[in-house]
């Protein structure tokens, strides 16, 4: 129990005698307890002053064939900007219970319903055990993360409903929206009621894109999952594969040379970019706003022009491999970038100067769906969404990754939570981005861009990943299996997180401002339903 | 207002400004091409998706951008599938959908048309045999045309469409 981390030396302080286990994975610090215990300590992780750790990441792993147990992690971010810390607890034999941490920690809600679902194991005192991920459609006792689940298992189909929560009153009614929506996007459930106008209750009915990645993962080798990792959410293919790539770097050992890790970095903040200006675009849209959509649309899409000329790819799919990158740009194609990125800033920044001089626009944004500080801090909200609630957190500055650490990175922060603050939020990162493609550009290091000769991971071993995607922190974790396979792939896109404070969002506000504030937080369905 | 007319002027018509498509168009015969004829000037697409990554709709919306601008061949967006000609259906139906794009099928009126967009749609892609997934597309309801791709780009699903309403040079 060699620990120099703070936050390890006070748990010990507090809990010396309860802790089974500290250990460091990959430089991650591992703390195991026993599941007993487990809410006790979590709690007080969360709600000491001095570590305020919100939980960022809850998985599972089913050990078997190799051992008939079950693991539990639980992943806390400390402090602001702070370290990350592991708990970890083991479920043995046919023990399926375990004790939840929701009535504490509300980011733990979905996770615990979740991990029910794929594992079949149960957080006994979970204020809220209806399924998440299954459909109520779905045969009783289907878990489909476990072993022995075969993953080409055909279903049978059942009946069932699911149970809204409902309000009920004189005046009281319910307008039921999705699965398939009136836009081009993704599918999903949105239950409202509502007295009049405003919005008394939001609920969510998502998965219905679950197409069974992390299981798909199972049948991958470590080396091959990056494609699979693309197709977790389309719009972030780079985001994610560059996430699961690094969590098998660090699991075989190896570095991506430094030519490589500022190629990512230019192609990472290429895909923010898009999705940025693609999104204050969506947002005007929604107000009717259709010129800046038009303007933004056409922004966007020669950026993604530019991505394929680069790559091949408009979505910058097949760049990333374990150990590196595939493409390689030319000193023709680094002058083409900067080139049409000065035209594009130069271009963008007369239409935002557009934008902020339009008072019907700054109306319907301004104090439209406003998330507390306070309710994204519960919930454990990350990426853009947060930082326009003054959640000042960014990967890329406090986990460096790829080039990160070589360039100074000003995170902009907005406190007002508001649909504007969003809007806000993605044109600074506009700006910051391609000024980091500028200095990426400026120092890009000579030499190879991929690392020869993969080093086999050791069963068992596992590593964790995180990346700063346009939307927000993506995380990764994977355990090698035998023969290079992966054992248990667990992806987290931030919306998995974002999703829920949604339904606290729009509270008060109209149905017909739900559309506005919907695109504002601009979730994935595909990187949430899995 | 000054400033608004300036910036367009400026930008000036960015409409076709891209490469043309790669890929070969697909044929469109027998049954399709007869349910085809009569949308050669207008066809209205409702998209459903089945589960795709989003990558599909992304390059759907990429269609009705500046750049692409497909309502000037006659082609748009309908929000319900009542007022639709034809669904472009992404993704490998997933076990959740499946019910959902049956209704959308039948919510159609006649003649309909039903276009499978990117690899999932075509034959589940990477999905294919997941427990999660029944697909692909056309073993729930007929497929009158196939576009294949990961994502196809904007120009792939623009040809294939026109190909679909006859209006191929």
């Amino acid at each position: 129990m060699e620990d120099t981390s703070e936050a390890v030396r006070k748990i010990i302080e507090g809990f010396g005698s309860i802790v089974l286990n500290v250990e460091r994975v990959h430089g991650l610090p591992v703390v195991k307890v026993p599941k007993e215990d487990l809410p006790t300590i979590a709690h007080f992780i969360h709600t000491s002053p001095s570590l305020r750790g919100t939980l960022s990441l809850q998985w599972a792993v089913d050990l078997r064939p190799g051992e008939r147990r079950f693991q539990l992690y639980y992943l806390f971010s400390l402090e602001e900007r702070g370290d990350w810390l592991v708990l970890l607890t083991e479920l043995a034999g046919d023990d399926r219970l375990f004790h939840s941490i929701t009535p504490h920690i509300h980011a733990a809600k979905w996770y615990e319903r979740e991990i029910r679902d794929m594992f079949g194991l149960i957080a006994q005192g979970h204020p809220d055990l209806r399924r998440l991920v299954r459909h109520e459609h779905w045969p009783k006792g289907t878990h489909p993360l476990k072993k022995e689940f075969p993953w080409n298992t055909v279903l049978e189909r059942h009946q069932g409903q699911y149970a809204f929560r409902h309000i009920e009153g004189e005046g009281v009614f319910e307008v039921p929206v999705g699965p398939i929506h009136a836009g081009i996007i993704e599918p999903g459930h949105f239950r409202f009621s509502v007295a009049g106008e405003p919005i008394m209750q939001l609920e969510l009915r998502h998965f219905w894109k679950h197409r069974g990645v992390e299981k798909v993962f199972e049948n991958l080798s470590l080396v091959n999952g990056a494609s699979l990792a693309e197709k977790v959410s389309g719009d972030t293919s780079f985001g994610h594969s560059l996430c699961y790539c690094q969590a098998v770097e660090t699991l075989v050992g190896v570095e991506a040379p430094p030519r490589a890790r500022y190629l990512r970095t230019i192609f990472l903040e290429l895909e923010r970019l898009h999705n940025h200006i693609g999104d204050v675009g969506a947002i005007c849209n929604d107000t009717a706003y259709t010129l800046a959509h038009a303007h933004c649309a056409r922004m966007k899409e020669r950026i993604m022009q530019l991505n394929d000329r680069l790559t091949g790819s408009r979505f910058l799919r097949g760049v990333n491999t374990v150990g590196g990158v595939t493409v390689n740009l030319w000193p023709y194609h680094l002058d083409e970038i900067v080139y049409e990125l000065d035209e594009i800033e130069e271009d963008f920044t007369e239409l935002t100067r557009i934008l902020f001089n339009n008072a019907s626009l700054a109306d319907r944004l301004e104090t439209t769906g406003v998330l507390k500080e306070r309710t994204a801090w519960d919930h454990g909200v990350m990426g853009v969404v947060g930082r326009a609630s003054n959640i000042n957190r960014d990967v890329r500055r406090d986990h460096p990754f790829a080039a990160y650490k070589d360039f100074t990175l000003k995170v902009p922060v907005y406190h007002y939570g508001d649909v504007r603050a969003r809007m806000r939020v993605r044109i600074d990162e506009v700006h910051e981005s391609i000024d980091l493609i500028r200095q990426a550009y400026e120092r890009l290091p000579e030499g190879a861009i991929t690392t020869a000769g993969l080093p086999t991971a050791r069963p068992g071993d596992w590593a964790l990943s995180a990346v700063e995607g346009w939307r927000g922190e993506i995380l990764y974790f994977v355990m090698a299996g035998q023969d290079g396979m992966i054992h248990r792939c667990k992806v987290r896109d931030p919306s998995f997180v974002n999703w829920p404070a949604i339904q606290v969002a729009v509270l008060g506000n109209i149905i017909p401002d739900f559309p506005l504030i919907n695109k504002s937080f601009n979730l994935s369905y595909a990187g949430n339903d899995l | 207002m000054f400033r608004i007319l300036r910036k367009s002027l400026k930008t000036g018509i960015v409409t076709g400004q891209h490469d043309a498509s790669s890929a070969s168009a697909p044929t469109v015969a027998g049954e399709s091409a007869e349910k085809a004829r009569s949308f050669r000037r207008s066809l209205a697409i409702r998209e459903v998706d089945t589960g795709s990554c989003n990558g599909c709709e992304m390059e759907m919306n990429a269609l009705m951008n500046p750049v692409y601008d497909a309502e000037r061949f006659g082609i748009h967006i309908a929000a319900s599938p009542r007022h639709a000609d034809a669904l472009v259906v992404t993704g490998p139906v997933t076990v959740n959908m499946e019910k959902a794009l049956k209704d959308a099928y039948r919510a159609t009126p006649d003649p309909k048309l039903v276009i499978a967009l990117g690899d999932c749609a075509c034959d589940c892609g990477m999905f294919k045999g997941s427990y999660a997934v029944t697909g692909p597309v056309a073993r729930h309801v007929p497929v009158d045309v196939k576009v294949p791709g990961c994502p196809p780009r904007p120009a792939e699903i623009m040809q294939a469409l026109q190909a679909l309403m006859g209006q191929c040079a």
